[in-house]
């Protein structure tokens, strides 16, 4: 059950949330490998190439995530904890998305000493420092992205990748498991919503870091087709 | 200068079918009763609705003839003349004929004479492009009125030889529209001054997205999603007919766009003022189906700017679904039985998922002179 949202800053902000999440599904639509996905013309090697140049975000998703925690101070305790316990629940997760890629036929040397994508790098610096000022309350914006994103992987990209390439879930366990704790995750963050949404600044600058997440990921993804 | 709708009329043929004789009149597929039928009845919530083709599958009103109807039965109620009517603005997603346009049809039908024509194409929100095209001429001061009608006639394609044809059983892409459309056609007169109790037209804005998804309701694909050839491609369209070309399909995965497509076109309308959900005093919304309602409903509520359940209203579950005819059917049959005051206000909401396209308009009641 999501938690209601009660405040009038909280609703406003996902208004705002919600449009930027709907606007960031049609950016995804347009990146050609996610086109083809759609489209059913998508392969084994295009679900590799997606793996390889997502490792190298998600192998540094645990690092945003706990400079976010560490960032809020004593008056943030009860968000910090929240954060980090989101942290501690993720940051392994490239492990599993090695040993899919290997499971799909990959070279786990070159998954390994893959450089980020031009996408990747803007994503995660951009996370980095916004993550590194102080109570970077607009980090939940971020989140937003992320976890919906990991929750559309598990409901919908999953089960189309393995219908595609005929598989039954032994390479897709990344999006699987990670989907399954998003949607915990997201639930927490309807909760922060309230708590976090003291006024309009805070509204605007957490659709604003939802906003820019969001390109930047969408941008991540095209860069795949152009590596 | 404002536009009015100052009168509506609809065409239902034929007595309602109930869920439990449906399958009687479209026929078992390869002689088998369907095991999906029960499951999308369910979901959709739909108890009647109407079909213009008998159990031998005979039609017994055209497309164009039931658009005709419905347009009669509007120009009936109205204080203009047949003769007077200026524009014809006509949508379906099939004509009976595959050219020329529906409305060149519908005005034979209709006997109207020296009137200027637009034909609007698309499914569902095809009405809405229709009634826009005729809004925008009136404000243009191109002419002082215009019919504006839509008709669909979804059950022939629903006939169990169509399937038969495609060979094996249908999968549940093909089936799934089967247990939701059905056939009718609605009409409005828009008119540059108020009569009567009416509707002025506040604002019509569309939102579409076909550029970001894949198509999501087709007719024209072959069943072997990595065959892209269109039906017309095939040698004949006996080959076309065989390799499901020519079956009615909705890739049902991609559903779920539409109920997340309607929200953001509200939420965009509301943050540039077209919309105030406190003012709202009535909600049409065609939504295809009651599982789409409550979905809409629940995104709605969370974010501080839903409409409380009495505000909404639909007479899907016992008019069925009629495509792009819908709206009109449900806003005429609401301006005959729901009490509605001057001054108060009524959104319009068709979200289509062809290739995801969403239509919203406002309504205020006026009282005119008669």
């Amino acid at each position: 059950m999501t938690p209601e949202v009660k405040s009038e800053q909280g609703q406003a902000c996902l208004r705002g949330l919600m449009q930027i999440w709907f606007e960031f599904e049609r950016q995804l639509g347009r990146v050609p490998l996610i086109a083809r996905l759609e489209r059913g013309q998508f392969n084994r090697d295009d679900y590799c190439q997606l793996l390889l140049h997502w490792r190298q975000q998600v192998i540094e998703g645990g690092r945003w995530i706990s400079r976010t925690a560490s960032s809020f101070d004593r008056d943030f305790a009860d968000v910090r904890s929240t954060v980090i316990g989101h942290a501690q629940e993720e940051h392994h997760d490239y492990e599993v998305l090695e040993r899919d890629f290997v499971a799909a036929g990959g070279d786990l040397d070159a998954l390994r000493n893959a450089e980020r994508n031009a996408g990747t790098e803007a994503l995660h610096a951009f996370l980095m420092y916004r993550a590194s000022q102080p109570n970077p309350v607009d980090m939940l914006g971020a989140m937003w992205i992320i976890e919906g994103l990991g929750q559309k992987m598990a409901s919908d990209w999953a089960e189309r990748i393995e219908t595609l390439t005929k598989t039954s879930g032994e390479m897709t366990s990344f999006m699987r498991y990670h989907g399954e704790n998003d949607d915990d995750h997201l639930n927490k963050l309807y909760a922060l919503l309230d708590r976090l949404c003291r006024s309009e600044a805070d509204v605007k600058a957490i659709h604003r870091t939802a906003r820019v997440t969001a390109r930047l990921y969408a941008l991540q993804l095209e860069e795949i087709d152009h590596g | 200068m404002s536009v009015y709708i100052t009168s509506t009329g609809h065409f239902l043929p034929g007595e309602p079918v109930e869920n439990e004789q449906m399958e009687a009149r479209l026929g078992l597929v390869n002689g088998k009763p369907s095991r999906l039928k029960r499951r999308i009845l369910q979901s959709n919530g739909i108890q009647t609705r109407h079909y213009a083709m008998d159990a031998e599958h005979n039609t017994t009103h055209s497309n164009a003839e039931m658009a005709a109807r419905a347009g009669d039965d509007c120009l009936a109620q109205a204080a203009l003349r047949p003769s007077q009517v200026q524009l014809l603005s006509a949508a379906t997603s099939q004509g009976d004929l595959v050219l020329p346009g529906f409305g060149s049809m519908v005005q034979a039908e209709l006997g109207l004479r020296d009137i200027e024509l637009h034909t609007s194409h698309g499914i569902c929100s095809s009405s809405m492009m229709a009634l826009k095209a005729a809004y925008t001429s009136l404000k243009a001061e191109e002419h002082d009125n215009a019919l504006v009608v839509a008709s669909e006639l979804a059950s022939r394609l629903f006939k169990a030889s169509r399937y038969e044809a495609a060979g094996g059983d249908p999968d549940f892409n093909a089936e799934f529209l089967r247990w939701m459309l059905s056939d009718g056609a609605g009409a409005f007169l828009l008119e540059k001054q108020p009569r009567g109790r009416c509707f002025r037209i506040d604002w019509i804005k569309g939102f579409s997205h076909a550029d970001a998804y894949p198509v999501c309701m087709t007719v024209g694909q072959p069943s072997d999603a990595a065959d892209l050839r269109s039906w017309q491609d095939f040698a004949t369209y006996a080959e076309a007919e065989a390799a499901g070309a020519l079956l009615l399909r909705q890739d049902v995965r991609l559903l779920d766009n539409i109920v997340k497509l309607g929200v953001d076109g509200y939420l965009k309308l509301i943050d540039s003022g077209h919309v105030r959900p406190d003012q709202v005093d009535h909600l049409l919304c065609h939504y295809s189906s009651h599982y789409f309602k409550s979905r809409i409903f629940d995104m709605l509520q969370q974010a501080g700017v839903g409409i409380e359940e009495p505000r909404w209203y639909s007479n899907l579950y016992t008019r069925g679904n009629t495509g792009c005819a819908s709206i009109m059917i449900m806003l005429d049959e609401f301006r005959r039985t729901r009490a509605h005051e001057p001054g108060q206000t009524i959104l319009c909401m068709v979200p289509e998922s062809g290739r995801f396209n969403t239509v919203y308009m406002q309504l205020t009641v006026v009282e005119g002179e008669q």
